[in-house]
């Protein structure tokens, strides 16, 4: 069978690597190794979560989005804005501006993310009620936590919410709307996504679970903020009538969404950061959160507005965006007509595949021998995990070992002792 | 002394073979649990559950794992002053045996019904003692055998195929 070609947003820089390991062992997937003084990563492994490149003091890992100028070829440009990118910019600059600046590098029509908010609320609710034998559902929004799922939780992939997230909602309605009221050709519009984070690039260019592609880039909200935080008050002075719906900002701080989901029978619990989620889906393996409805899992801390794509610190974006839904005036969407495209099966997504790159081998007999070759070199292994050898723990390094990636020679420690003796 | 055994119906001519020529564990690993120290429990089963994702069993057969060896090493914790759980992978199943030394159980009976609890107020403060765990994980597993002593020990087995 062939291997399956995987998309990351994020690319190595050998050159800058200095074969540091901090990356290496805060890796929620071990999927990064320094081999020869340089990191190298499994693309098999990789979630997109992101955690790397944050940890890096050398800019080693660089992340990917598409350049602003990816929008040009397409006669009408249209900006799917990510939640928390409400967040990002000063008080003194009103939401609205901040929309109109999309105008202003070329977009000719900005939809909020949050314009779906409400309805996504009421989708997911009916889903929840209408899946009562699977509990918890888990929101399937944050494309690094359904990656994980696949990678170390499969048997809780049937859990997850089948249902497109709320900008590819928005992206399939719009671009249908847009081809029947302006009369443009479907070829000619061009659907983007203002993103947060490298998850949501993958999730664009290779989406899990969707019968098409449905965006044709994601540029990274620090792209935007850079090309319009100079001249804001300008772009203040335009004159452009523009919809906002701050209300709907919700999506990106993931402990308000679980709120809004929740009523007296919707149970609901929101998880933000990788160590957290995971932690969570253990209990959620072993039947120990099946009293929950509905879980929120986010990859980042507090949500969207964690992503490395963000300019502001998630803790002060998060205040901002919560100022905005209390005190903001808001107007909203007509997205009715959503409610029956989700009863009619329009947002289904395919059932989610595991990626199984968890086991040592595909033949069981082999995989046990393995299993115990790798016991007995734990045996020999100090159980330091210190990640000198470039492996994340002294398990791992057996793994390595016995999988031919890596020798006992690789540990130090071992090294040292043997020069000791001698 | 009081024995219980349940066998998995479409499964008793295999067991009763493998019962009858225990063949020897292609491996066999140990576990020790503490008394009372819900802070560490649980730790052995997730090592199973990890152990098996690694031989890449099936997704269903993981999550009975986890649930049977879960609620067996929290039993463990709870109603006895410590023990041990042995875990024996064969390619086509795996043996797993919680083995503890105490309290025993009084009414085995009993404690195989459904809500029925002996835990005590610690326990119960503890999230745990529902009266679940045993009916848990009689329901996950294809084979169950309980040897009781009571005022001396317990000895779970359990046998789960992939």
């Amino acid at each position: 069978m062939e291997e399956k070609k995987y998309f990351h947003a994020v690319r190595v820089n050998t050159d800058l690597c200095k074969g540091c390991t901090k990356c290496v062992k805060i890796c929620p997937t071990e999927a990064l190794r320094v081999r020869e003084s340089k990191i190298c990563l499994d693309e098999t492994r990789c979630i997109d979560c992101g955690k790397c490149i944050n940890v890096c003091p050398y800019n080693a890992i660089e992340p990917i989005s598409d350049p602003l100028s990816i929008i040009q070829p397409f006669p009408y440009k249209v900006a799917i804005v990510s939640a928390s990118y409400a967040g990002q910019f000063s008080e003194d600059i009103d939401y609205e501006t901040t929309l109109k600046g999309l105008y202003e590098v070329g977009f000719d029509e900005v939809i909020e993310e949050s314009a779906v908010s409400e309805m996504m609320t009421r989708i997911k609710q009916h889903y929840i009620a209408s899946h009562q034998n699977s509990r918890p559902i888990l929101s399937s929004n944050c494309p690094a936590v359904v990656r994980l799922l696949q990678l170390r939780f499969p048997s809780l992939l049937p859990n997850l919410f089948h249902i497109e997230a709320p900008m590819s909602v928005l992206s399939m309605y719009y671009r249908d709307l847009i081809q029947r009221e302006k009369k443009i050709p479907e070829n000619d519009i061009g659907i983007f996504l203002i993103v947060p984070c490298i998850a949501q690039v993958t999730a664009v260019h290779q989406p899990e679970g969707a019968y098409k592609r449905m965006q044709d880039g994601a540029i990274a909200i620090k792209d935007i903020y850079n090309q319009i935080g100079n001249h804001l008050h300008k772009i203040k002075e335009m004159d452009i009538k523009i919809k906002t719906h701050p209300r709907g900002l919700v999506r990106a701080l993931s402990g308000l969404e679980a709120d809004y989901v929740g009523t007296e029978k919707i149970r609901t619990l929101a998880v933000s950061g990788i160590e957290n989620v995971i932690d969570i889906l253990h209990k959620v393996e072993n039947h120990l959160l099946d009293q929950y409805d509905y879980i929120v899992l986010r990859s980042c801390t507090n949500g969207c507005v964690g992503g490395n794509f963000n300019v502001e610190n998630a803790f002060i974006a998060r205040s901002k965006i919560n100022n905005l839904i209390k005190y903001s005036k808001n107007e909203d969407y007509e997205l009715d007509s959503l409610y029956s495209c989700y009863l009619e099966g329009i947002f289904d997504v395919m059932p989610l595949e595991p990626r199984s790159m968890m086991e040592l081998d595909k033949d069981i007999k082999q995989a046990i021998y393995k299993m115990k070759k790798i016991q007995e070199l734990l045996k020999i292994l100090p159980g330091f995990d210190c990640g000198a050898c470039g492996s994340p723990s002294c398990k791992s390094l057996a793994e390595d070992i016995v999988q031919g990636n890596a020798k006992l020679e690789d540990c130090l420690i071992l090294c040292k002792n043997k020069e000791d003796l001698e | 002394m009081a024995i219980y055994e349940s066998i998995k119906p479409e499964k008793e001519s295999t067991i009763k073979q493998f019962l009858d020529n225990p063949p020897e564990p292609e491996m066999s690993i140990d576990y020790e649990v503490n008394k009372k120290d819900f802070v560490n429990s649980g730790k052995a089963s997730s090592d199973i559950k990890l152990l098996l994702k690694k031989l890449g069993v099936s997704t269903e057969v993981l999550r009975r794992v986890a649930v049977a060896s879960y609620e067996a090493e929290i039993n463990i914790t709870a109603h006895s002053q410590g023990g041990k759980i042995v875990c024996n992978l064969f390619s086509d199943l795996v043996q797993l045996f919680f083995i503890d030394i105490g309290n025993g159980i009084k009414d085995l009976e009993k404690a195989l019904e459904p809500g029925f609890s002996t835990a005590d107020d610690l326990v119960r403060e503890m999230g745990f003692g529902a009266g679940l765990g045993l009916p848990n994980i009689k329901k996950n597993s294809d084979y169950m055998k309980i040897v009781s002593e009571y005022n001396d020990h317990t000895e779970l087995e359990l046998l789960i195929f992939f």
